[in-house]
């Protein structure tokens, strides 16, 4: 049986909150602020799992979201916008953009398997330079004006009469990613991630390919972060360049630090406070065009206040609550049992 | 049949021949030919900046040689990666220890025991498969003392443990060739006896090399004993040999930094 703990509670409870959500709040606020976190927090999800499992901070997340969105951008429409205008069904859409994502990430990761620290996290900030300026170079697939019209699948119907089904298809697929990677981590596969992320150098030497799991790894955040670029095209119904730019790229990881770089549920935790503070700072006629100097600073104190971010602050309180303040292992070296010599 | 399996007997398990490594202008190790036999324990001494684990590194391709070959069971693996010479049966330890401090002990064995099989990659756990690995890290755990603290971080064991641990982990490929990087230092006296029970425990038919400074280690566990100074094997021989021999007094009593000698 398992046991009820306080992060089981606060987490079931605020799943059932947002099950309910359409019914207690307003539909603006499902459809503009809910759904974006949703898929902002799968994105930053994508990076917290390859920060705090893989050790490897990507500022390509956005990059990877960014392609599979042009892809599902040029996949689906038909005719009247840039692009290729394929006129494929959505659902076709979603595989194409999702396996082109998933396989330009996998380049992109193995490119940069070999670094680490700040040498990876400069080549995926040119990743991310890359995608920004060639859609907006090449006109074929996009150019500066983007992607216009992008339909959603039948089922979903058209995002604006229906905002309660894209809502909640951006639920369960926020839950799926959530237990997915809560999953993954167990795995043999995100074990062997965990001793890449901690000793490169040992793992290679009990027999190891370092840098193959690496970009391994990068694949599997980049089918991630393609969900959620998924998501945003059917949501905007619109994509451009500025969708992918410098901005954006530093806004997720400015919710994943906000949320908590090291627990998944950061990434949704950040997202919601992140769509919060830019909506109703919108609405302060002072605060609204200075948006990024308040998200700055509110980034500012948390890095300083709790370098695990909101979830870091949850964590803190609960153990001053418990009084179960974790102390560094203080143990002294204690004499050895008799071993057994099993051999 | 009996020629061949007398002529592998024969064939040293690991043979280095004009092994060297610069580092820059420093020459860590030169021109070094080692032999190790099948099921030899072989001891490496010499005093700090002698160029033992750099040759340690050299052997299990964590650095590459600038001059020389390493054959390993017959084959020559001078060029092949870390990992490649793990899937061949080499399994080492490190001087200051490597284990995966935020894991349990027992997923520290579990990662040790899957690195030379398939599988890696696998992104969905099997109770089979995985409950036979994790069996496999149990005996592992018991057989180095270990089995106690099976589910705790590792980065809460003594430093005594830890050196354990990382005889586990070196041991759970089921190596033909363990190497150990002066798996005693930092212990106490009954830590370095317990160590000294568990190599002398080891199956016989590893083979063992072992970097180590404490002669009361060493010379118990070795049979075979080979001396380094300043990159270069300078003697080579039995325990009561080394003992007896002038040299190694001079160097490790000191003298050999005095040139009154």
């Amino acid at each position: 049986m398992t046991r009820i703990t306080p992060d089981r509670v606060v987490g079931i409870g605020a799943l059932v909150l947002a099950v309910i959500a359409p019914f207690i709040v307003s539909s603006y606020w499902v459809g503009a602020l809910l759904t974006q976190m949703l898929f902002l927090g799968i994105v930053a999800a994508s990076l917290i799992f390859l920060s705090a499992y893989g050790g490897m901070i990507s500022l390509a997340q956005v990059a990877v979201y960014g392609i599979a969105g042009f892809v599902v951008g040029n996949a689906t429409t038909n005719g009247n916008t840039k692009g290729l205008n394929l006129g494929w069904n959505p659902w076709w859409g979603v595989i194409a953009g999702i396996a082109i994502a998933v396989g330009v990430g996998l380049l992109f990761g193995a490119l940069a398997s070999r670094s680490v620290g700040i040498y990876f996290l400069m080549i995926t900030l040119t990743y991310s330079v890359i995608a920004n300026l060639t859609f907006g170079q090449v006109t074929d697939v996009s150019g500066f004006g983007g992607i216009s019209g992008i339909p959603a699948p039948g089922a979903i119907g058209r995002v604006e009469a229906h905002q309660n089904r894209l809502y909640y298809v951006a639920l369960v697929a926020a839950f799926l990613v959530y237990l997915l990677l809560r999953y993954v981590a167990r795995t043999p596969f995100g074990l062997t991630l965990q001793g890449v992320r901690d000793d490169p150098i040992r793992m290679a030497s009990l027999g190891y390919n370092v840098n193959l799991h690496r970009t391994i790894a990068f694949g599997f955040a980049s089918f991630v972060a393609s969900i959620g670029g998924v998501l945003f095209v059917w949501w905007n119904g619109h994509i451009d360049p500025a969708s992918i730019d410098l901005g954006a790229t530093i806004d997720v990881l400015v919710i994943a630090v906000i949320g908590g770089l090291y627990r998944l549920e950061g990434a949704w935790v950040g997202a919601l406070f992140f769509v919060i503070v830019n909506n109703y700072s919108q609405q302060i006629s002072f605060i609204g065009p200075r948006f990024h100097t308040l998200i700055g600073a509110i980034f500012l104190l948390i890095v300083l206040v709790s370098p695990g971010g909101l979830v870091g602050l949850w964590e803190r309180a609960l153990e001053l609550a418990s009084g179960t303040h974790k102390e560094p292992s203080d143990r002294t070296p204690i004499e050895v049992g008799p071993v057994e010599s099993h051999v | 049949m009996t020629d061949v399996s007398k002529a592998e007997i024969a064939e040293p398990i690991l043979r280095l021949r004009g092994i060297g490594r610069r580092f820059g202008g420093l020459h860590a190790v030169r021109d070094v030919d080692l032999d190790v036999a099948h099921g030899e324990r072989r001891a490496i001494l010499g005093p700090n900046g002698a160029g033992k684990t750099t040759l340690f590194n050299v052997i299990s391709g964590d650095v590459g040689p600038s001059s020389g070959t390493i054959d390993f069971l017959g084959e020559d693996v001078s060029v092949l990666p870390p990992r490649a010479r793990a899937k061949l049966g080499m399994g080492r330890t490190y001087q200051k220890s490597r284990s995966f401090l935020g894991m349990t002990v027992e997923d520290n064995l579990y990662l040790a025991v899957l690195g030379t099989r398939s599988g890696h990659f696998r992104p969905i756990s099997l109770r089979k498969r995985d409950g036979e690995m994790r069996d496999r890290a149990r005996e592992l755990a018991d057989a180095v003392g270990l089995g106690g603290r099976f589910g705790e971080l590792v980065g809460s064991l003594s430093h005594g443990e830890q050196r354990q641990l990382e005889v586990g982990m070196a041991r759970a490929s089921n190596p033909h060739l363990m190497m150990l990087d002066e798996p005693a230092s930092g212990l106490s006296r009954g830590e370095r006896v317990a160590l000294t029970e568990l190599l002398l425990s080891l199956d016989p038919a590893i083979t063992l090399i072992l970097i180590e400074h404490d002669m009361d280690v060493a010379l118990r566990v070795a049979d075979r004993v080979t001396m380094m100074h300043d990159g270069r094997v300078i003697v080579e021989g039995t325990p009561d040999e080394i003992r007896a021999n002038q040299t190694v007094h001079d160097l490790y009593l000191g003298r050999g930094n005095h040139s009154d000698v």
